[in-house]
């Protein structure tokens, strides 16, 4: 019974002493949260602003300011344009049509047109069209015109892949939606025991390994190729083209052009990766040295290649440098980070420590671009053990751009 | 043969040894990492950035039209570049009420819009348009520089969106934009045989379009003057190829200085927008001179019996890429500004032609014929890593967008009722595809930022 006694005594004390402390801890709370509604604590500070007064003016208005002269409030309204001074003493050429009636060199097609002009007009005067703000009034084509669309057959093709990536990508099935990850479309199974989720396939986008451009691809076939390159000065109708439109001859199989392919990147083999892993599990387990843990975080055996490699390429999928200038492309950015134990990058933390090789204003776009990357892909948390939190806790990921400048 | 029973015996402890040493040593980094983390990353994808522009908050009078037509063309102009795509706005989730208001960076999370712009369009007192905007990076949450607003009249709503996507373009890719810029070209129409040409100029994306001269003659290859003012041009006005000079705010023209019973033709302004570099043929030769454009002094850079055309200044104006056959075939050689010994840079097969140095000073961009095919291409200045962008029938005459990326160029289809159109081309070979001029359309030359 004693002994009962003294058990229930100081439980009786502690349930007092728990419910002051409830008491006290709502109090508080009531009184922080009353603060932060009325106390201003949500009320958004406002932005920096920079107030640029940039006019934007029109263009007969920036004509007339480059050239000089008052600027035009309407454009219909432009007087004609007085002759300009001429700024440089012609006595040397002379422009009278007689000494250039029968020139020695070939003359183009519509030079007999305006040979026989014994006095050079000058053009009509199309400055207010020129200056005009007015959409664009297009003549209507005549009857015998050309087509204003070159031929279907010539028009660029869409490239096959707008991504480009370290590794090819196919293009996914038609109802696959795109992710980073793949996965089979799930079907819920009432007859299974483990009920599972209804869920889309998923696969990445389509992605090439490099960029390949229009010249790179084979030539298209049944194209009938110029024997010359057509002389500007003096075009002339290609009669020859119109034969071989007329009556198409069979052409030899065209040859793909022969561009210098660069030659293959080695690719990380997953051979080589599972030795790695093998060779650094049997190093961990030889080793008389534990790895040195972070001081507040759980000590664990280190992270193996392929799991280092699981996120470095997870990393590099998101590692976007399309919309990077050249100079931040030449940019190696050092970025460090924390990570929660949830595998998440924690953003607050994201910082450059270090960049090479570019301007201050080149690294601050490579780091953005290095900065999304990490917040993007590691949104979802990066597929690391918790049980070695400690060595993946702190990161910091050199971005080097080098390999992507050649793409 | 003693030994060579022996030695395999002796070797293995030693192998041993070097094994054990081996392991010591690419086993300790892995055992004891002793500091963060550290992985490089060297590979990346290259794709257009899904960005968001939603429709800019109209008040103080601007209807909605205008201020979804300036959003729109924003979003046009970004999504030109190849660099950028759009999310539509049918995918939103966030609606942009009000210009000051805190941005819902989850909303735009979740349909993976990278970058952000937000913005609002007023009319003022004066009846002049004021258009203000924010970039936004999404994911970590923080603006791209600051806001800015740009005030205009209300027909100059396509330059303010143009002025607001370059700044857009420049402070996500930290490198200038293009969009502000204007384009004059040869416009071409009638049948091949019997073409009308005459100069015509544009915005870069093919709206505004106007002409400067009229089509009683023919004119060649214009190009602009490195402040947009004036425009090179040549023309046969006087029956024969002659180098004129046209101020764009009067459509004023005069022709420069030249011998008689000589063509003059391929002028290209230097850098200090005051000196002139053509070429003039005469007895069956063509070399390479320079003229100042006020004085009218000449000065002959090349006298090699052979062909010398198609000169570019470097942007420092300290050397002339051009093109010359002297050894049989059109290559391109680099020379200094005042004339001397050139070096040529272009080793590959084919013909090579029209070289125009980039703005940047990085790369050459040029013609090349090759298997009877003609491509664009670009080398660097010293002629290595040449790269073709584009194959096809007739491409030729590439000409630089301002901020060095783009370049638009000639692509003639075959055929008697073949048709010069305008092209465009990322630098590396991506986002071909062709500019709307409204008809035949060659030469083109892009202006500077305006």
């Amino acid at each position: 019974m004693r002994a009962a006694r003294r058990w229930t005594r100081p439980k009786a004390e502690a349930r007092s002493a728990v419910n002051t402390g409830q008491i006290i801890s709502g109090a508080g709370h009531i009184g922080l949260i009353g603060w932060m509604m009325f106390g201003g604590w949500f009320t958004s500070r406002p932005l920096d602003f920079q107030v640029t007064e940039v006019t934007a003016v029109s263009y007969e208005e920036y004509a007339a300011i480059v050239s000089g002269a008052a600027v035009q409030d309407d454009a219909a309204e432009i007087a004609p344009p007085a002759p300009l001074e001429p700024e440089v003493p012609q006595d040397a050429p002379d422009l009278t049509s007689a000494a250039d009636a029968a020139p020695e060199t070939p003359m183009p097609d519509a030079a007999p047109e305006t040979a026989p002009d014994p006095v050079p007009q000058p053009p009509a005067p199309l400055a207010e069209a020129e200056v005009s703000d007015e959409p664009p009034t297009m003549e209507q084509p005549a009857q015998d015109m050309a087509a204003l669309v070159p031929d279907s057959a010539l028009r660029p093709q869409q490239r096959p892949a707008e991504r480009v990536a370290p590794q090819q990508v196919d293009p996914p099935e038609p109802d696959t939606a795109v992710d980073d990850v793949v996965r089979e479309e799930a079907v819920p199974d009432e007859a299974a025991e483990t009920p599972r989720e209804e869920a889309e396939a998923t696969a990445p986008e389509a992605a090439a390994t490099e960029i390949v451009t229009e010249a790179e691809q084979p030539a298209p076939s049944g194209s009938v190729r110029p024997k010359a390159r057509p002389n500007r000065p003096a075009p002339t109708p290609e009669p020859e083209t119109q034969t071989a439109e007329a009556a198409p001859a069979p052409e030899p199989a065209p040859t793909p052009a022969p561009e210098p392919e660069p030659a293959p990147e080695p690719a990380p083999s997953a051979d080589s990766g599972g030795i790695e892993d093998a060779l650094a599990a049997a190093l961990g387990a030889a080793s008389e040295t534990p790895a040195p843990a972070a001081p507040s975080a759980p000590a664990g055996p280190p992270l193996t290649s392929g799991e280092k490699d699981g996120m470095r390429i997870a990393v590099q999928n998101c590692w976007n440098v399309g919309s990077l200038s050249s100079d931040a492309l030449a940019t190696t950015v050092t970025v460090a980070f924390e990570m929660s134990q949830d595998a998440k990058p924690i953003d607050s933390t994201i910082r450059m420590i270090d960049s090479t090789g570019g301007s201050s204003g080149a690294a601050k776009q490579a780091y953005e671009a290095a900065r999304r990357a990490i917040i993007r892909c590691g949104a979802r948390g990066f597929a690391l053990p918790v049980e070695k939190y400690a060595s993946w806790r702190n990161v910091e990921l050199t971005f080097n751009p080098e390999n992507m400048r050649i793409k | 043969m003693m030994a060579r029973f022996l030695a395999p015996r002796y070797l293995a402890p030693r192998f041993l040894a070097l094994l054990a040493l081996c392991t010591s040593v690419l086993g300790a980094p892995a055992v004891a990492q002793d500091g963060p983390l550290r992985l490089e990353i060297t590979e990346g994808v290259i794709e257009p950035m899904p960005f968001a522009v939603p429709t800019f908050v109209p008040g103080g009078g601007t209807s909605g039209q205008v201020a979804q037509d300036i959003s729109s063309l924003i979003a046009a102009d970004l999504s030109g570049t190849g660099l950028f795509r759009e999310i539509p706005a049918s995918a939103h989730i966030s609606r942009v009420t009000s210009f000051s208001s805190p941005v819902q960076f989850a909303d735009w999370k979740a349909v993976n819009a990278q970058a952000l712009v937000t913005g609002a369009v007023e009319t003022d007192a004066s009846g002049r348009l004021v258009v203000q905007f924010r970039v936004w990076d999404v994911f970590s949450g923080q603006e791209l520089g600051n806001g800015q607003q740009f005030v205009g009249t209300a027909a100059g709503w396509r330059r303010i969106a143009h002025k607001i996507a370059d700044q857009v373009y420049s402070r996500i890719t930290g490198e200038g934009g293009y969009f502000d810029s204007r384009v004059v070209y040869v416009s071409e129409t009638g049948p091949k045989d019997q073409r009308a040409k005459r100069l015509a100029i544009m915005d870069y994306d093919g709206a505004n379009v106007s002409y400067l001269t009229d089509s009683s003659s023919l004119v060649l290859a214009p190009r602009f003057s490195p402040t947009g003012d004036r425009i090179l041009y040549t023309s046969y006005e006087s029956g024969f190829p002659r180098i004129y000079v046209l101020d764009v705010a009067s459509v004023n023209r005069r022709s420069l200085p030249a011998q008689q019973g000589t063509m003059s033709f391929a002028p290209r302004f230097a850098p200090n927008g005051q000196t002139v570099v053509y070429s003039v043929e005469s007895g069956g030769n063509t070399d390479i001179y320079t003229m100042d454009i006020n004085s009218g002094a000449a000065q002959r850079l090349t006298s090699a019996p052979s062909i010398e055309t198609a000169p570019s200044f470097s942007p420092d104006g300290s050397q002339i890429v051009f093109e010359s056959d002297r050894t049989g075939r059109n290559q391109l050689y680099v020379m200094s500004a005042g004339g001397g010994e050139a070096r040529r840079i272009s080793n590959g097969e084919g013909n090579y032609g029209t070289p125009v140095w980039s703005p940047r000073g990085d790369l050459i961009a040029f013609t090349k014929q090759s298997k009877s095919r003609f491509h664009i291409g670009v080398m660097r200045t010293d002629g290595s890593e040449e790269r073709l962008l584009t194959a096809s029938f007739l491409d030729e005459g590439p000409t630089w967008a301002p901020n060095g990326r783009v370049i638009m160029f000639t692509r003639e289809t075959q055929g008697a009722a073949g048709q010069a159109g305008l092209y465009s081309v990322d630098i590396t070979g991506r986002n071909l595809r062709a500019v709307p001029t409204g008809g035949g359309a060659s030469d083109p030359s892009w202006s500077p930022l305006q």
